[in-house]
């Protein structure tokens, strides 16, 4: 059976790829204005809570209540807070990783767009802890080709955790 | 005496009534962080008093049930066939393993993976597997039903209890109803959570969460700068100031903090107006009174519950703020740890787009990733950690003093319940809690 993924050859694949990393690296190094202008003025960038169900007993994401529920202007918000002085939680800076693994690229509802899904471990710690604090999750990004290089559309983050074990969580 | 153990006394001789010392302001640092006080706090706080766990709403029908905590003890919050509440320990009676085991869902019976024991909603044992052959015909079923807590009611949020000697729900809660009915009754459909709780876990003492809510005014200008650094806040050191700080008794109190007059202030929160009519029909003319001159209500009810209701920013430039309503439970994890269970609830009677940016509004700010919410935690984090040490432990104080000698207004300016100090900048609801925290401990 042929599949809908676009090979690793595949030179779109590849500039996905770079994409991501690029984008992951901008955020691991708090480079967040630049991290900004990667994403479309129209982004939707959401993470709904997730709860713990038997099987057969319907969805574990609660589509009612999100962890984000994102716009470009909300994003801002949250990046100019974090620019003051007084973001305690982000003062002095935790240190983050993003591992990106795992990821499939196909060809979205537009033309040019791409969907792309991805595993992301989010390694955390602060201050002089030897202990970190993680979060994985499924990443399902729509990525768009622009006359300016590829902008994220939209971010839907799916976590593999019902109680996060994160203290705080500022952008993914 | 030798060989007896002294219930009012630490291992290491401190009288439990020292660590609280109400009329100096003084409270020990170590009740924030010494391991056998969090023992104690176990059985003398949790096993004794009115703990929330869920909200009607959370299960509306027959048979779905959530699963929370009282204490450390895991619970099932479920809905009967006749539309009754029960509060039981998930934990079967022949082996204790949990009889519910996702964190929501409906159920038509409750059964155990290991041995097959069923219960019916009640708790009620129904049936055991090769029962009389097993059980050689002996067994008296009767006796081996799931344990239950007594449940109780207010405003739709349920409370549980295991203590039979606890007084109604009504008469704990006392004059705090007549605040919970400002959040909770305030239209006559009440309000509804919204989704399932934001759940996380923080390296901070319980308590830090109970005590910043009940009457902290004074850490906003501090703690939260960052919306004066964006000019969403007006740079004045009384930010917090300008309002109510009531002690409401039985360790329970709030604060409702408006704005100075030069300050206009949308009336009631700035709620939709589509809402002021319902709050004629469901509130006093006294609860209206006060109400309608608040921008914020914050508070806590004892032990562990915390309430905000309150406008703080607007999230996106250019759109207006909008009000929100959280309640949260601190569960304790440890004398080092807590789960915050934070509901967002809003009124069922609300229009669409206010239920929208509401939601929005507390996600953004209060939710597990908020804003405000991160300020928060980081503070209470520090502090546990802070003082965990023996020398902290033996010898750091805090001072719990603000507002000691602060006079309570007359019942002709504050027609509310409670002690009622003018200023947020205020100790009197910490004291208020400490003092009943104390003598649960003391009780015994």
């Amino acid at each position: 059976m042929a599949s809908a993924f676009l090979p690793p050859a595949d030179p779109l694949y590849q500039q996905v790829i770079v994409f991501l990393y690029e984008e992951a690296r901008l955020l691991d190094n708090w480079r967040l204005e630049e991290w900004l202008a990667l994403l479309a003025d129209d982004i939707v960038y959401v993470m709904p809570v997730r709860v713990t169900r038997e099987k057969n007993q319907g969805s574990e994401f609660d589509w009612n209540l999100y962890h984000f529920e994102e716009n470009l202007a909300s994003l801002k918000t949250r990046i100019k807070r974090w620019e003051t002085q007084f973001a305690w939680g982000e003062n002095p800076p935790p240190r983050t990783r993003r591992f990106l693994s795992s990821i499939l690229v196909e060809r979205g509802d537009r033309d040019d767009e791409l969907k792309v899904t991805s595993s992301l471990l989010l390694i955390r710690n602060r201050g002089d802890a030897p202990e970190v604090s993680f979060l994985s999750a499924e990443r399902q990004d729509v990525i768009r080709q622009t006359s300016d290089g590829l902008r994220l559309a939209r971010r839907l983050i799916l976590p593999d955790q019902s109680v996060l074990g994160l203290e705080s969580l500022f952008i993914l | 005496m030798a060989g007896t153990v002294d219930k009012m006394r630490l291992r290491d001789g401190t009288p439990l009534k020292d660590l609280v010392r109400i009329d100096e302001g003084r409270i020990a640092a170590r009740v924030f962080t010494d391991p056998e006080i969090y023992e104690l706090e176990l059985e003398r706080i949790f096993l004794r008093n009115w703990v929330a766990v869920a909200h009607e709403t959370e299960i509306p029908h027959p048979g779905d049930y959530v699963t929370r905590w009282i204490g450390e003890d895991p619970v099932i919050v479920l809905r009967d066939k006749d539309g009754n509440i029960h509060i039981l320990l998930n934990s079967c009676s022949h082996r204790g393993v949990e009889v519910c085991r996702a964190s929501r869902g409906n159920v038509s019976q409750l059964v155990c993976p290991y041995h097959g024991f069923r219960y019916k909603l009640d708790g009620e044992l129904a049936s055991i597997p090769s029962h009389k052959e097993a059980y050689d015909g002996r067994l008296d079923k009767t006796k081996f039903n799931l344990h239950r807590a007594r449940v109780g009611i207010y405003g739709g949020l349920i409370f549980g209890t295991w203590d039979a000697q606890a007084p109604p729900l009504e008469e704990y809660l006392s004059d705090m109803r007549w605040y919970l009915d400002l959040l909770l009754n305030r239209t006559e459909g009440g309000v509804e959570v919204v989704g399932a709780p934001h759940r996380w876990v923080v390296d901070a003492n319980w308590k830090t969460g109970v005590d910043n809510f009940i009457g902290d005014g004074l850490h906003t200008f501090m703690a939260h700068r960052f919306a004066v650094e964006l000019g969403v806040l007006p740079e004045d050191p009384l930010i917090g100031w300008f309002g109510y700080h009531i002690s409401v008794g039985k360790g329970h109190g709030l604060a409702m903090v408006g704005a100075p007059e030069r300050i206009p202030l949308p009336p009631y929160l700035g709620l939709p107006q589509e809402l002021w009519p319902h709050f004629e029909r469901s509130l006093t003319p006294e609860q209206r009174r006060v109400f309608e001159k608040t921008g914020t209500i914050h508070g806590s009810v004892f032990p562990n519950l915390s309430l905000l209701n309150t406008t703080t920013i607007s999230t996106e430039e250019g759109v207006p703020r909008v009000p929100f309503l959280t309640l949260r439970v601190w569960i304790p994890r440890g004398p080092h740890r807590m789960e915050i269970l934070s509901w967002f609830l809003v009124e069922k009677e609300g229009p669409d787009w206010y239920k929208d940016a509401s939601r929005k509004n507390y996600e953004r700010t209060f939710g597990m990733t908020g804003t405000f919410e991160e300020d928060d935690t980081d503070v209470w984090i520090s502090l546990t950690r802070a003082n965990r040490g023996l020398y902290a432990r033996r010898h750091q104080v805090f001072n719990y003093e603000m507002g000691l000698h602060r006079e309570p207004r007359p019942q002709t300016e504050w027609p509310g319940p409670g002690a009622a100090y003018y200023g947020d900048y205020c100790e009197a609801n910490q004291r208020c809690f400490f003092q009943r925290w104390l003598e649960c401990m003391t009780e015994v």
